[in-house]
């Protein structure tokens, strides 16, 4: 048993851009490190604007974007010593991604059940001896939905909305040790986003699933992370408990960000009537 | 169902810019040869006012975007719509935008209305450079000079934080939040006097929806414009909308001032609503609403809160409660908040 569950050490990812003569370099990701302990699931937020390199480092510990230098080693596994089906679906296994767009990570011309059946049995040897209907409907019901409900149904025909769950359960077939979510909520509504939030909360408390919650709402980070990178250009630029990092920030970009966020809430006086809302 | 719209208080003389009434909009389906219809819009009627931002809230599936196409007239199958009427002040006599001839919605979109769709794809042509839009459907309203054009849109692009150099891109080529930022520029350069906008800061970082924000603040003052403006997200509600209309299954649950709505919520879905989000500083646990979302393709009798309700009594199930004034300019559709001769 290793005492890390991921190490990420030092990774950097250089993209380059344009042809011949007008070669760019984009640094997406710099020198970041960041572990998480095994045994002790926890729920670590990493927030930034766009562009701040946070979906490149989620793919990096996704397995799906190469370092350009350092290393990452999930449960003592250096990813860039996977290789092979076996390899990758025993990586798959521990970790999962969500992302934001649910749309894109459904195949439009499949039916929703067609595509958890199928994850199903690639992990069947995962769960115990339930029939993969009974195990998808499990998965349903852990994010508030039923196979009855989204049976016969392609993605387009659910909104934003239902689809992010049913990506949800989706990851939850494989009985991950550690989820990597890409701005899981931002197109979901105030109370299933709570709900959700929650459901991350029980997955960690339950199941001993850590999760890596990439997001810029602020106020659902502050509700449920244990601890907080704040990335700015590639680099981490703020870090710590959660909690202490959003009521006090240290960094000006932090600062920035905790100003610029709407938080659901009206300061006294003024009707809006006027357009006098303010926001505190 | 006939609910009532109630006209502005204090400025009845003030013709509303839009009213819609008893609107009934469903996506009529069939799959494996059972037919069913979805029940998306059903019963919807409200007033938006000049100069005001109107929100409208509600979880995802509520059936904001279905109503926000039926205003706008994008109605293409299988949506329908089923009954009820769409008024504009700047097209009066025809209901709906899908009713009157196609010249005459040529001649007010840009200048009267303009739409910003969810995913904002809708107005960039994705075969054609961003400038080629601008000069499709805002020179013929804009005219002067090409240069001048040129101009003003460089200018105009500068408020949502786009740099000229967009104009020569395809809207492929850009982040989902540059296009999103051109689809508003373009939408609001002709200063419509209605602006139609469903989810359009969503993909946006923090720092630059508050800009953008502002920006449609601004034009809104500045031009005396009407907003319709759809988000799931509250905290841009709270920061942007004058008056805010609560949506849960296909109805309005809900529509005070936006103050109102979040100091004293009356409808038990909103309070949940309200009660749920949460706040920098605040540690207290916040419960999402229990039970599953409803199926608009079968939904629950009466009203249609009632499997979720904690208040629910026996005419739930039965009637549907409709939307009553419950305080000045603050309307409701429960029978727990008007009393049990609601419906
Ligand atoms: N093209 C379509 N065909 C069939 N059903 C649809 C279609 N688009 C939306 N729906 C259904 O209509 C209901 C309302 O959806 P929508 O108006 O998109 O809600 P919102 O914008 O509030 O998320 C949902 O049940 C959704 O699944
Ligand atoms: S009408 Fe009844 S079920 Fe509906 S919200 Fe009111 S109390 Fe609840
Ligand atoms: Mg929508």
């Amino acid at each position: 048993m290793n005492d890390l569950l991921l190490d990420v050490r030092d990774v950097s990812k250089t993209f380059v851009r344009g042809g011949l003569f007008s070669r760019e370099e984009i640094v997406a990701v710099n020198k970041v490190s960041l572990q998480l302990a095994a045994g002790r699931p926890e729920i670590l937020a990493i927030i930034g604007e766009s562009g701040s390199g946070k979906t490149t480092l989620a793919r990096m510990i996704l397995n799906m974007v190469t370092p350009t230098s350092g290393r990452l080693l999930l449960d003592g596994t250096d990813l860039a010593a996977i290789s092979g089906s076996a390899g990758r679906i025993a990586f798959m296994h521990k970790v999962q991604p969500i992302f934001q767009n649910p749309f894109e990570s459904f195949n439009p011309l499949k039916r929703v059940e067609r595509y958890l059946l199928m994850t199903r049995r690639r992990f069947a040897a995962a769960a115990g001896g339930s029939t993969a209907a009974t195990a998808v409907d499990a998965a349903l019901h852990k994010v508030g939905l039923s196979l009855k409900e989204v049976g016969g149904r392609y993605p387009h025909e659910l909104s934003g909305g239902q689809l992010q769950r049913v990506a949800i359960a989706r990851a939850l077939l494989a009985e991950p040790k550690l989820i990597v979510a890409d701005e899981p909520v931002s197109m979901i509504d105030a109370s299933l986003r709570i709900s959700i939030v929650n459901l991350f909360r029980t997955l960690r408390d339950e199941l001993g699933i850590s999760i890596i919650y990439i997001t810029h709402d602020l106020a659902t980070a502050y509700y449920i992370s244990d601890r907080i990178l704040i990335m700015q250009k590639g680099s981490v630029v703020e870090s710590g408990d959660a909690r202490a990092v959003l009521t006090a920030p240290r960094h000006p970009c932090t600062r920035q960000l905790r100003e610029a966020a709407l938080l659901p809430q009206i300061a006294g006086g003024g009707a809006n009537a006027s357009g006098t809302t303010q926001v505190i | 169902m006939h609910a009532s719209v109630e006209q502005p208080h204090g400025e009845q003389d003030v013709q509303p810019l839009l009213v819609v009434r008893d609107l009934q909009a469903y996506y009529r389906t069939s799959h494996a040869g059972v037919r069913r219809a979805i029940r998306a819009v059903d019963g919807v009627s409200f007033a938006v006012r000049r100069g005001e931002i109107y929100g409208l809230a509600g979880e995802s599936s509520s059936g904001k975007t279905t109503l926000i196409k039926s205003i706008a007239g994008a109605i293409k199958p299988p949506l329908e719509i089923v009954g009820g009427s769409m008024e504009f002040a700047f097209l009066p006599g025809y209901g709906g935008l899908h009713r009157a001839p196609p010249a005459q919605v040529e001649r007010i979109r840009w200048r009267h209305l303009s739409y910003i769709m969810q995913g904002s794809m809708n107005v960039l042509n994705p075969v054609r450079r961003i400038r080629c839009s601008f000069t499709d459907f805002a020179y013929p309203h804009i005219g002067g000079s090409r240069q001048q054009f040129e101009q003003q849109v460089v200018a105009h692009l500068s408020r949502v934080r786009l740099d000229p150099s967009v104009l020569s891109a395809f809207p492929h080529e850009l982040s989902g939040g540059m296009r999103q930022r051109a689809a508003l520029a373009l939408a609001t350069i002709c200063r419509p006097g209605f602006i139609i906008a469903d989810e359009p800061t969503t993909a946006l970082d923090v720092v630059v929806q508050k800009e953008v924000l502002g920006m449609i603040r601004g034009i809104q003052r500045e031009t005396g414009s009407s907003v319709l403006f759809v988000t799931h997200d509250m905290g841009v509600h709270a920061h942007i909308t004058d008056r805010l209309a609560i949506m849960y299954a296909g109805r309005l649950v809900e529509e005070a001032a936006t103050a109102e709505i979040f100091r004293n919520p009356l409808h038990p879905y909103t309070q949940n609503l309200i009660a749920s989000l949460p706040r920098i500083g605040e540690d207290a646990p916040r419960a999402g609403l229990g039970g599953a979302p409803p199926n608009l393709a079968d939904p629950p009798s009466g009203c249609r809160f009632h499997p979720r309700c904690p208040l629910a009594r026996e005419i739930c199930s039965r009637e549907v409660p409709v939307m009553r004034e419950a305080g000045a300019g603050h309307r409701v559709a429960c029978f727990a908040v008007n009393g049990d001769d609601g419906a």
